[in-house]
């Protein structure tokens, strides 16, 4: 690729300040959550002072304001170098910054967005045991007592909860009138009198994400984004952040790791294996379809010119194609993948492709599952019409 | 400078999307007046100097319409004759060609045999019209020539294909002479023009394919959407919206890398080839599915669904087939990726 002279200028410096502070050997010591917490708590803050942790961040921020293509070159060089994924604090800089930026009042974020250049980390708590797909079925109750809500119930499935310092906490506050209507968006502190966090053991060994327990905590009014019962929107910008430059990301990443299936196609001598040539060309294909269109919604996205829909069309590419990934390496790897391994927490391409392959399916069900993707494409991009609403139980 | 979109809506008027495999004499007049047979030369040569993705803006438009015109020969044919150094009165040639002479190519390889006295034997197959061409371009070892189609020692052949937008044929030459006058290029020069063609076919069949899936897959939400079952649109069942909308997915992604491609001045002839393999994948995949949710009507002759999945099928072999060109991009990645 020709790029322009800052560009190539950019990455140059990235490169270089890589090659003095990429953590080296970081994937054997991820095998244990308290070293794999240390060392991203150790490498998000190198990433802070070096200027490349926040380059989505506005301008104004040390390190933000950087364009599209500058943050691609940032996240190649990122990916080139096989840094760690800043897991820990994925949902501070992404979730809880696109919420301040969008809807927090401006003491919120002169309060909680340096705090994440800091370290602070987020949790994001808005699913329930009855509330996934169906996010606006939430049932956890929030009850306006003075100056504070008192709340009570159960969130699920909340990544890192274990690490976090806070949470972003989706509440209903009403159960009149639609149920979108009745829903509250709070910042909850973790170490509040009545929070408990388990964590869940998954199919892979790893513990990503954790049931959060409510017992009557208590969270100062101010500490609502948006007004009461106006949280369902404010979601919507939560939400959002994770479908672009993330994918952009993680899509890049996938790109950069492709030399693990080149090195198993060595290691087993099936360099002139016309079939598995074949199927590792198509694969290159559909990850450099994957970059493109992942590039293309983020260049529409600054053009203004974001079609319904669209992200939903990266969402399931990546996520498919992240699918067929693990499966090529399972498959070329043989028995020998049946055989457990360490693994490395908090990756996705790690190359131990059975835990590689169950951790994709993190990106066909988070997010908005690839079933309710699919929904929104067809209804809202193809004007596929909806089935009618309402169904009773006989 | 003319936007992309510009170029885009004025394919549209000129094909309207509801008059599929338009008349090809009258769409080769059409496309000569467009100037589209000028976009890929620079203006110095006469041409309209416009990149690649404008080449495949009109590609994808005229794939929409299942275009039975041999546009796609053509545009490569000028370029070629466009960077000849040896051609004889080549500006006479741009000329010519620019404004609907047609010189014909052929879309698969051929095994042109080079004699010692100079002449050319062999057979070029699947090439695109012959029969409302002048010339051939022909490359054999070391050389690259136009040869007359008129010539005594050629004979041309017509299969009648499946796919009836468009009409294949093979030339063989018998010991055919070489016009010195008529020499395109020689060695490296010559190999270097193959090899540029070669990548700009996959290109274009790969804005081919992606056309004709996005109008196979508008057509088939269009028919899900009005047509009734079980009292209700048959668009409103489940099952049918997440085929249509892995359709979409495949369709989309599959057209972001063709625009970046496009433009990415140093994608290798095994990209477009890669490129074109997936995108004839997934035409195949969306008119394959097409005919399946039409259901009987799908199946009758009267309809339009089989002319996608012809098109289609006979995609997957030009330039040639994806097994090949997939074979290649992995033992490209192989050398491009190690730790
Ligand atoms: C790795 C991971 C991390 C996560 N992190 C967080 C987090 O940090 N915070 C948080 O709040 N949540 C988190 N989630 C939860 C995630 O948002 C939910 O898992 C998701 O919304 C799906 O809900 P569910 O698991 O209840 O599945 P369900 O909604 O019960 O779905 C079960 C199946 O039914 C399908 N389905 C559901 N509805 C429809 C429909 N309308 N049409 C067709 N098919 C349908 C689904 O696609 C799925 O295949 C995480 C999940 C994962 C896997």
């Amino acid at each position: 690729m020709t790029e322009g002279k800052e560009l190539e200028g950019l990455r140059q410096e990235v490169r270089g300040w890589l090659d003095a502070n990429a953590p080296r050997g970081w994937r054997e010591s991820y095998d244990n959550h308290e070293a794999f917490a240390q060392s991203q708590r150790e490498w998000f803050a190198k990433l802070v002072e070096g200027g490349y942790a926040i380059p989505h961040w506005p301008a104004e921020w040390p390190g933000g304001g950087r364009s599209l293509a500058e943050q691609k070159v940032i996240y190649e060089e990122l990916a080139r170098a096989d840094t760690p994924r800043l897991l820990l604090s994925f949902v501070s800089t992404y979730h809880a910054a696109s919420t301040f930026f969008e809807c927090g009042s401006e003491e919120q974020k002169a309060r909680y967005l340096p705090k994440i250049l800091e370290g602070e980390t987020w949790c994001q708590g808005f699913s329930e045991p009855n509330a996934g797909s169906d996010l606006a079925a939430l049932k956890t109750k929030a009850e306006r007592k003075g100056d504070v809500y008192v709340v009570n119930g159960q969130k699920v499935w909340s990544t890192m909860a274990q690490y976090a310092d806070k949470c972003l906490l989706l509440v209903r506050t009403s159960s009149d009138g639609p149920k979108q209507a009745g829903i509250t968006y709070l910042l909850m502190d973790m170490k509040a009198k009545g929070v408990t966090v388990r964590p869940i053991n998954q199919i892979q060994g790893d513990q990503e994400f954790c049931e959060i327990f409510l017992d009557d905590v208590e969270i100062p009014v101010e500490e609502r984004v948006g007004e009461e019962g106006q949280g369902w929107a404010v979601a919507q910008a939560t939400l959002a952040s994770e479908r672009g430059l993330t994918l952009m990301e993680l899509s890049y990443r996938m790109q950069g790791a492709l030399w693990r299936i080149a090195e198993l196609i060595r290691k087993n001598g099936l360099e002139e294996d016309a079939g598995v040539l074949r199927d590792f060309g198509h694969l290159v294909t559909r990850i450099d379809c994957t970059c493109a269109i992942a590039d293309q919604f983020l260049q529409n996205r600054i053009d203004g010119a974001e079609r319904v829909g669209d992200a939903s069309l990266v969402k399931n590419t990546y996520s498919r194609v992240l699918r067929e990934y693990s499966l090529l390496g399972t498959r070329l790897g043989g028995i020998d993948e049946q055989y457990q391994a360490p693994i490395t927490f908090g990756d996705l391409n790690t190359g131990n492709w059975m835990a590689d392959f169950m951790n994709s399916y993190a990106w066909t069900i988070a997010g908005g599952s690839e079933e309710v993707q699919r929904n929104i494409i067809a209804e809202r991009m193809l004007e596929m019409q909806r089935e009618p609403k309402d169904w009773v139980a006989s | 400078m003319i936007e992309l979109s510009e170029l885009r809506d004025a394919a549209q008027k000129a094909f309207p999307a509801d008059e599929l495999i338009p008349d090809r004499d009258e769409s080769w007049k059409l496309i000569a007046e467009m100037g589209w047979l000028m976009m890929p030369l620079p203006e110095e040569s006469g041409g309209l100097g416009l990149g690649r993705d404008a080449v495949t803006a009109i590609n994808l438009e005229l794939g929409r319409v299942l275009s039975s015109a041999p546009l796609v020969p053509a545009l490569l044919t000028v370029q070629a004759i466009g960077a000849s150094e040896s051609l004889v009165d080549r500006d006479s040639w741009i000329e010519r060609t620019c404004s609907g002479e047609y010189v014909a190519l052929n879309l698969l390889p051929g095994d042109i045999a080079l004699a010692d006295a100079g002449t050319l034997s062999g057979t070029l197959p699947a090439v695109p019209d012959a029969d409302m061409a002048s010339h051939v371009l022909v490359f054999a070892k070391g050389l690259s020539a136009l040869v007359p189609l008129d010539a005594p020692s050629i004979s041309v052949s017509e299969r009648k294909l499946w796919d009836e937008s468009r009409r294949l044929f093979d030339i063989t030459l018998d010991n055919c002479a070489v016009d010195e006058s008529l020499m395109l290029a020689r060695d490296d020069a010559s190999h270097d023009i193959a090899n540029r063609l070669h990548g700009e076919l996959q290109l274009a069949l790969a804005a081919d394919c992606l056309g004709g899936a996005n109008a196979a897959l508008d057509m088939t939400v269009e028919y899900l959407r009005t047509r009734k079952q079980f009292s209700r649109p048959l668009a409103m069942f489940q099952a049918l919206k997440h085929r249509c909308a892995d359709l979409k997915t495949h369709i989309a992604a599959t057209e972001a890398l063709l625009w970046s491609r496009a433009v990415d001045a140093d994608a290798s002839v095994t990209d477009l080839g890669a490129l074109k393999a997936l995108a004839a994948d997934v035409y195949r995949f969306v008119t394959e599915e097409a005919i399946q949710l039409h259901g009987g009507i799908g199946l009758t002759d009267e309809h339009q669904c089989h002319l996608f999945m012809k098109r289609a099928m006979l995609n997957l072999s030009l330039g040639g087939s994806g097994d090949e060109l997939k074979e290649r991009a992995g033992r490209q990645a192989l050398e491009t990726y190690s730790a």
